[in-house]
């Protein structure tokens, strides 16, 4: 039991942290106020109190499939806000400064809210046992506090980078962690056979298993999938090239737009 | 181009319609034990797994070899489409109650 309660806190935090930390890192690069970052994170907790707690309505949504649905459009979103912030960093961004810390601030908000509100019901199974109570909380500190960990080493060796790194540094992981988000909502609507299934492409698991630390880590910034089928492939695929294919365009307009000025 | 794209929506309706028609495998949350432990379901056939939690807590249905992760509130129904699945035995656990709550399914 105390052993789960690290594992659960500690899989939530992974990908959210992972996630706040290079944008922490993008908000301090491009001179933003990273109290937009912290700002994402308190509503973020707001929200995924909401949500847990009407999470039993939701479920019932759309013939059982809501909670899938919204999860997974939720996801869907961030990855439109991460393609966003990509085409914002660098010698040409699309976004003006104020605009891309609200994208920065929705995104770690809409991260929260998911991650947050699993933890919360794994919580609300102990809240009124005040035997085991203070010792599932410690544990689950552990686990928070190891998320912690990875995302202020994530932190730390991004701002370190050479300036003139970081921006393709920070597109990069952003590009993998967006379309794993893409991967993930796509398993969600698989699940309630919004899209369709099929047999897997191929099965890592023997080499690379998704319990494991590294293929849980794996599946928190690449979105990895041990046997994926199709249509995750395709979309995991066109996910992960249109970032850099849509940042090509960008740019390519952009500087022209500017020379003709 | 619209034709295309009315074409692969037919086809995906198509297949939402024969999903629909998915045989349906109950399975039970009780004392965060899953009754039955051992699901047996046909292979290579899509199926509708409709979990019904009869604990008060609410519980994550998980399991790595089928893909699937979902909570599953205190008193509630939920339900999961898996496969379809080669023959073999794919493990699948609650996530807030590790220790007790494990089960496989068996697809032949």
């Amino acid at each position: 039991m105390l052993l789960n309660a690290i594992i659960i806190v500690l899989r939530e935090t992974l990908e959210a942290g992972v996630l706040i930390s290079v944008l922490l890192s993008v908000a301090r690069h491009q001179q933003l106020a990273r109290g937009a970052v912290v700002q994402g994170l308190l509503l973020g907790v707001a929200g995924a109190m909401i949500y847990a707690v009407n999470l039993q309505t939701v479920s019932e949504w759309f013939d059982y499939a809501g909670q899938e649905v919204i999860n997974a459009a939720m996801q869907y979103l961030i990855y439109a806000c991460l393609l966003l912030v990509c085409l914002s960093i660098g010698r040409a961004p699309l976004l003006p400064g104020l605009a891309l810390q609200r994208l920065l601030r929705l995104v770690v908000m809409l991260a929260v809210i998911r991650e947050g509100a699993e933890i919360l019901l794994f919580y609300s199974s102990y809240w009124h046992r005040s035997d085991v109570l203070l010792r599932v909380l410690t544990s689950g500190f552990m686990g928070l506090m190891i998320g912690f960990s990875v995302g202020a080493l994530c932190y730390y060796t991004l701002i370190n980078l050479p300036l003139m790194w970081a921006g393709r540094v920070q597109r990069v992981v952003l590009t993998f962690m967006a379309a794993g988000m893409v991967a993930q909502a796509t398993q969600l609507l698989l699940q309630v056979d919004w899209l369709p299934g099929g047999a897997p492409l191929w099965d890592m698991s023997a080499w690379l298993p998704e319990s494991s630390l590294l293929g849980e880590l794996a599946y928190a910034t690449l979105g990895y999938e041990a046997a994926p089928t199709p249509v995750e492939v395709g979309l995991y695929v066109g996910a992960l090239l249109l970032i850099p294919v849509a940042y090509a365009i960008a740019r390519k307009w952009r500087t022209g737009n500017l020379l003709h000025d | 181009m619209a034709k295309q794209v009315l074409w692969v929506l037919g086809v995906w309706l198509a297949g939402t319609a024969v999903a629909q028609a998915a045989p349906v495998v109950e399975l039970e949350i009780r004392n965060h034990l899953f009754y039955p432990a051992e699901l047996v379901v046909p292979a290579n056939t899509k199926v509708k797994l409709l979990v019904i939690n009869h604990d008060a807590t609410p519980e994550e249905f998980e399991s790595y070899e089928l893909n699937r992760e979902k909570v599953i509130m205190g008193n509630s129904k939920a339900v999961i489409f898996i496969g379809p699945l080669a023959p073999g035995e794919y493990p699948f656990f609650g996530e807030f109650n590790m220790n007790t709550a494990q089960g496989k399914v068996i697809a032949q």
